[in-house]
């Protein structure tokens, strides 16, 4: 092992990763579906078959057909066009609103970790009343406080994810301060800042991702339900939630308007669920090494 | 063996009187269970509430002194309901009602008198115990000669005074005794003299009313109302279909209509007066200002689609400001025909070639957020983009009376007079904001002399004419554009039979009273 094991790490865990995800079809398969899903988020604007909030409201509430593939809604607006550009909005909030907690949550977490003493019992004890707030519950006054639009969706979303790294990042943080290579950094005079974020940082990425690639699937999950419950972006910009909640006023006639967006959810959420798993076990020492 | 015989013949016995508790038929309660649209009521005192889902309670608890005849919102047919019999004087300045002897004021309030009347109409006449206040200023006083005689004089004549005194609003006779006795509970304890009693409010649950055996014109067939809160339609709806509600209040859709109707033991009833749905703009702020922006969205509209969305059955275009079937309607009034290059003519004239784009609140309800979001989707083929933010019912209540929104849609059925709506809607003294204020949201003032005038025209040729001007007017300064006219559906098992033609209702449900039956 070198003293400085820095962008080394780095470099390994992306080897074994590859190495285990070889080795597991199932992260495969995640990761296509997730890049499947991604891609058609971002060309949604080429190969939406209509403009998204057009209304034409002779065609509602028609059934799947040639022209239309998942059928429109009660106001007649092309179902498939609407779930390719939510698309848009249910992963850029799932993954930026994981990003922004995950930055801010690593950050309390290595802090109190490498700090310890009442560094860690302020960090940690924040950390622990926002983690007893259910996710839903936490986004629902979130959102109540701050008014229901995209940016407030994405902040509430990110206070129910922080708290979860700071966990993540606090408990390596505190078995790696005490190796020779950061003793060693210390002794060479290094400022915290640089001993934290180059060489405890690089060490506790792999954990950090895998929980943000599990924590995106519960993030998409949350704006879901947050737009379900009406909490989520303006009429008419579509999303996954908002469109089975619009379906609601018409489940009992023309259930696929709900049904076809919450398929939608299904994927994703499992996509990032089986990527999760996949590199979970890669970073693994256990199976790693094995 | 005989002891053991003689006891299992006991408890054989027992089992059978104890079944014939269970199996007894002809004892059972007749319960009508309703399933209403909201999540809780307002209030359900019907002097303040003008909430739709509490109106609804109110003609089922409460008696005016004359009143609709069930089922009927014509103003020629009039009957009486408190008072046995009235005349007004030559001069039209004094009214006398003869009271019926010996109605009784549910749970004990004891026998109504027309000191009970007096209090009544007093205390609809003022802003601080009625919201209908405005409609009893022309009151000089009201008096009670004698015990079953109450006399109304007004400073000048009201050709529809018997309007007022019917079963609406301020006109329902509530108890002195139990205002005064209940105070502030009065709001969730009310007490008239209806065919069905109060019995219990639970908030957000349901409103339990039972038969009033006292009632004068007999005692009602029906023994217990639970009117319960269920703001989900398909729950509703679902409900419904299993047999837990009898009745419930629609959606007012035709596909939903069309789809119920099919069902074996159900009839739908499409109820009037409608609620006029009305796009009214703010003149006094932003692009609005300016009248050609105001014209442009007024021909941005396209009406025949809204229609279309609504149904036939359900929903009627309108083209004037009161609502079609109230005394004073006209059809002569300016038309803005629906054209997008003209909507897009004028906002290039007013300056705005790239079109405007206005922040406009809306309320989670869908009888109103589901035309809005139509609506946004026209205007935005003229270039006027509504940045719309959905907030809940009581909040968008709250904030168009704060003049939040530059443009607010707003659906209402008022009492079936031009008068109720122009000088609710369109008179300046009831603008937003100020503290005579009612729900005049666009701060229209175009045709406040026709209005004032047309209150007090005992000639009702002039009287008609002077709402013609003012509808002309309202238009010509567009204040608003009236878009459709929703009717009200409700649905019920064909087990209950309401005893009348059910056609028009001023509250927004169904009336029951003793003619009612539940098989």
């Amino acid at each position: 092992m070198s003293l400085f094991p820095k962008a080394g790490g780095l470099r390994r865990t992306i080897r074994d990763t590859i190495r285990v995800f070889n080795r597991n079809k199932t992260s495969w398969a995640g990761l296509v579906l997730l890049l499947f899903m991604v891609s058609l988020a971002v060309l949604a604007p080429w190969i939406s078959p209509y403009d998204p909030i057009d209304q034409n409201i002779l065609e509602r509430l028609s059934p799947a057909s040639a022209e239309h593939l998942l059928g429109t809604d009660h106001f007649g607006r092309d179902i498939l066009s609407r779930i390719l550009w939510g698309a848009r909005i249910s992963l850029s909030v799932g993954t930026i609103s994981v990003l922004m907690g995950m930055a801010v949550g690593t950050v309390l977490g290595i802090l109190a970790g490498y700090k310890g003493k009442y560094w860690d019992y302020m960090i940690m004890g924040v950390m622990d009343v926002f983690m007893a707030i259910p996710t839903l519950l936490m986004g629902l006054m979130v959102v109540a406080v701050l008014g229901p639009n995209l940016v407030n969706l994405t902040i509430a979303i990110a206070l129910t994810v922080a708290p979860r790294f700071a966990r993540i990042a606090r408990a390596p943080t505190i078995s790696i301060k005490n190796r020779d290579f950061v003793e060693a950094g210390r002794a060479m005079g290094f400022s915290d800042l640089r001993i934290m974020a180059g060489h405890i940082f690089p060490n506790i990425l792999g954990e950090l991702i895998v929980m943000g690639s599990l924590w995106i699937a519960t993030a998409v999950r949350i704006e879901a339900s947050l737009s379900f419950i009406g909490l989520g972006v303006k009429p008419p910009t579509p999303t996954w939630g908002g469109m089975i909640r619009e379906g609601f006023q018409n489940i009992l006639s023309d259930p696929w308007i709900s049904i076809y967006p919450g398929i939608f959810i299904l994927i994703t959420v499992l996509a990032f669920n089986m990527l999760g798993d996949g590199l979970r076990d890669a970073i693994d020492p256990k199976l790693r090494n094995s | 063996m005989s002891k053991r015989i003689g006891l299992v013949s006991v408890f054989l016995a027992a089992i059978a009187v104890s079944s014939l508790l269970f199996v007894s038929p002809s004892f059972a309660e007749v319960v009508l269970k309703i399933g209403t649209l909201s999540n809780d009521a307002n209030q359900l005192d019907p002097h303040v509430s003008t909430k739709s889902q509490d109106k609804i309670l109110f003609p089922w608890v409460f008696n005016g002194l004359v009143r609709f005849a069930p089922g009927s919102a014509d103003l020629s047919k009039i009957e009486a309901d408190l008072a046995e019999s009235w005349k007004s004087s030559a001069d039209g300045l004094t009214w006398t009602f003869r009271l019926r002897k010996g109605v009784q004021f549910h749970s004990g309030y004891g026998e109504l008198t027309a000191d009970d009347v007096v209090f009544s109409l007093n205390r609809a006449s003022k802003k601080e115990t009625s919201t209908a206040y405005k409609g009893y200023a022309d009151f000089a006083s009201v008096s009670a000669p004698d015990k079953y005689t109450v006399k109304i004089v007004l400073t000048k004549p009201i050709p529809s005074l018997l309007g007022m005194v019917t079963n609406y609003h301020g006109g329902y006779i509530v108890s002195k005794k139990a205002v005064e006795k209940l105070g502030d509970n009065f709001k969730t304890n009310p007490i008239g003299t209806g065919p069905f009693a109060f019995s219990e409010y639970q908030s957000k649950r349901q409103v339990t009313l039972v038969a009033n055996k006292d009632y004068f014109r007999g005692a009602p067939k029906i023994d217990k109302i639970i009117y319960r809160y269920l703001p989900d339609e398909a729950s509703r709806e679902l409900a419904f279909k299993n047999g837990e509600l009898d009745l419930i209040y629609g959606t007012r859709e035709q596909r939903w209509v069309e789809r119920i109707r099919k069902d074996k033991g159900v009839k739908v009833d499409i109820i009037g007066l409608g609620e006029l749905r009305t796009l009214h703009m703010n003149i006094t702020k932003g692009p609005l200002k300016d009248i050609r922006v105001r014209q442009a969205i007024s021909h941005a509209v396209n009406r025949d689609e809204m229609v279309a969305f609504v149904g036939q059955d359900v929903a009627q275009r309108s083209i004037s400001v009161v609502p079609l079937g109230y005394l004073g309607n006209t059809s002569d009034v300016p038309l803005y025909k629906h054209d997008l290059a003209k909507a897009k003519a004028l906002l290039k004239e007013a300056g705005y070639p790239d079109g405007v784009t206005l922040k406009v609140i809306i309320t989670k309800v869908a009888s109103l957020r589901v035309p809005m979001e139509i609506l946004q989707a026209q205007l935005r083929k003229a270039g006027i983009i509504l940045d719309l933010e959905v907030v809940e019912h009581s909040a968008f209540h709250k904030l168009i009376r704060q003049d939040a929104s530059p443009l607010v849609l707003y659906g209402a059925a008022r009492f079936p007079v031009a008068d109720s709506y122009l000088t609710q809607f369109y008179l300046s003294d009831s603008t937003v904001g100020t503290p005579t204020a009612i729900t005049n949201f666009s701060h229209c003032d175009a045709a406040d002399a026709e209005i004032t005038a047309a209150r007090s025209e005992a000639d009702q040729t002039k009287q008609l004419a002077l709402w013609k001007t003012a509808q002309q007017k309202v238009l010509t300064q567009t204040c608003s554009v009236p878009i459709f006219e929703q009717l009200i559906v409700w649905a019920r098992t064909t087990k209950l039979d309401y005893g009348f033609e059910m056609k028009n209702s001023l509250s927004n449900g169904p009336i029951l009273n003793e003619m009612t039956t539940l098989k």
